[in-house]
């Protein structure tokens, strides 16, 4: 499939990429892995005048703890090099087990962490070609004024795919974004805008650039819905970061943002409170190869199997 | 609109080339360059059919722009072969008939061979895990497992 015109420009640091998009008077995009952009350029979904090339930008790239007490990871790191970072493995095992389970080795390789945060919602009547599109007729997300997927619905319920972010919210990681206006920090789970047509609450021009993750020891792990379990985007995904008898834990793939909930008093009462309240709050729709009331069972169980999991249990 | 001036190292051959900003790598090797060995299937980073390796990694040639690659050294399948050798993966995907169709083949060929460069002797189930990122629809991969499991111990 071939890509429609634009410019390249190849930044070398986070001020220059914000000057260019100001040139670009808003209408370019930043590019870090490509492993999401180019495929939403070549389906025409995503049309700038120019991409921005954040790649060289070396102070993006460092994986480095801090005396606060803080693990500071540069947006541009690689899925692949981050999983393979030993503090991740020996602090983080929830995000060691969604970095590993994110797509394949190979995409792994070039898909950046920053980039797996930002990375745009998913529907099976959205992620189409133009020709596809035109003759099904757009959706709210693709600027119309409707949804393909539910009769009279008003609003869109694309899917948040990043199996990062949620083990990251478990995490109380935070984001650090850089734009025309200065920068600023704030908590991954306020990023999300519950809107498909901009899923994020991110100001026009701006960067992440660091992901900022407490120092401090967890247990953990995160179970993954998906038909191959080489590749595939999550169906749903639940992960879990237990400090004591107390843990987060918050569910992705399914709606527009990911889903936190506080887990008090680690007991077979509490589990199965949590794996209900996961149950009845997930709100599937018929948008992705396995049916909604599938994957609303699954967001339940899946969230009883990673917490088991990290207390050791097994599977019952 | 304008072209950007790109230096790639292709197969130990060092290029100048003029390209289009939205041009893809893939692009660049199949019609500039002739090099028509990465294959373009999906189109949009999924199957893997496209990889080259970009530095000492596998990259999916159809989702990269060759801007982005500038300065970098790339090998495709064609350079694998050395001094009219053929490469020792080639020689064991032969031996052990790890080809059907053969769509799939010099994706398969590139990932693996990014694997044994960086790691000597890879377990099975690193090798089953590093050639689960192609698709092959065809052999059903134990072949292939089979076939860089015995390139591994050549190279070893």
């Amino acid at each position: 499939m071939i890509l429609p015109k634009f410019e390249y420009k190849k930044a070398k640091s986070v001020a220059e990429a914000v000057a260019f998009y100001h040139d670009h008077k808003g209408r370019a995009r930043y590019l870090a892995g490509g492993t999401d952009l180019i495929p939403l350029i070549k389906l025409r979904l995503s049309t700038p005048t120019a991409v921005i090339d954040l790649k060289d930008i070396e102070e993006l790239k460092a994986v480095s703890r801090n005396n606060g007490g803080w693990l500071t990871v540069g947006a541009n790191v690689t899925l692949f090099n981050l999983k393979n970072d030993p503090v991740v493995r020996e602090y983080f095992p929830a995000l060691y087990e969604s970095l590993d389970a994110t797509s394949c080795e190979t995409l792994q390789m070039r898909g950046t962490i920053g980039g797996n945060i930002l990375q745009d919602t998913r529907c099976l009547l959205y992620n189409k070609s133009l020709e596809w599109r035109i003759a099904r007729g757009f959706c709210y997300k693709m600027g119309g004024a409707t949804c393909n997927v539910v009769p009279n619905a008003k609003a869109c319920f694309s899917n948040y795919c990043s199996d990062n972010a949620p083990s990251l919210i478990t995490l109380s990681a935070q984001v650090k974004l850089v734009g025309p206006r200065g920068e600023r920090t704030v908590e991954l789970e306020k990023i999300f805008s519950g809107d498909g047509r901009s899923p994020f609450s991110v100001e026009p021009g701006e960067i992440l650039t660091e992901i900022l993750i407490p120092l401090k020891k967890t247990q953990g792990a995160y179970e993954k819905l998906r038909v191959r379990d080489s590749m595939d985007y999550p169906l749903a995904g639940v992960a879990v970061s237990v400090k004591g008898a107390a843990g987060r834990a918050c569910i992705g793939g399914i709606g527009l943002a990911p889903r936190l909930y506080d887990l008090k008093n680690i007991n077979e009462i509490t589990i199965k409170e949590a794996s209900d309240r996961i149950y009845a709050d997930a709100k599937p729709v018929s948008n992705t190869v396995l049916s909604a009331i599938y994957r609303k069972r699954m967001a339940g169980a899946l969230l009883k199997k990673a917490i088991r999991r990290v207390l050791k249990e097994g599977w019952k | 609109m304008k072209t950007i001036r790109v230096n790639i190292q292709v197969n130990n051959e060092k290029n100048v080339l003029q390209v289009r900003p939205y041009e893809t790598l893939l692009e660049t090797l199949r019609e500039r360059l002739n090099l028509t060995g990465a294959k373009e299937a999906c189109s949009m980073g999924a199957c893997g059919a496209c990889t080259v390796v970009v530095n000492g990694i596998p990259v999916r040639s159809c989702i990269v722009l060759t801007a982005e690659v500038d300065g970098a050294v790339i090998t495709t399948v064609e350079g694998l072969k050395e001094n009219g050798e053929l490469h020792p993966l080639q020689e064991a995907f032969m031996e052990k008939g790890a080809v059907q169709c053969g769509f799939c083949t010099s994706g398969m060929i590139m990932t693996a061979k990014a694997l044994l460069d960086r790691k000597k002797r890879p377990t099975k189930k690193e090798i089953v895990k590093t050639i689960s990122s192609n698709i092959c629809r065809c052999t059903g991969y134990k072949k292939i497992v089979e076939a860089v499991e015995e390139a591994g111990k050549k190279m070893a």
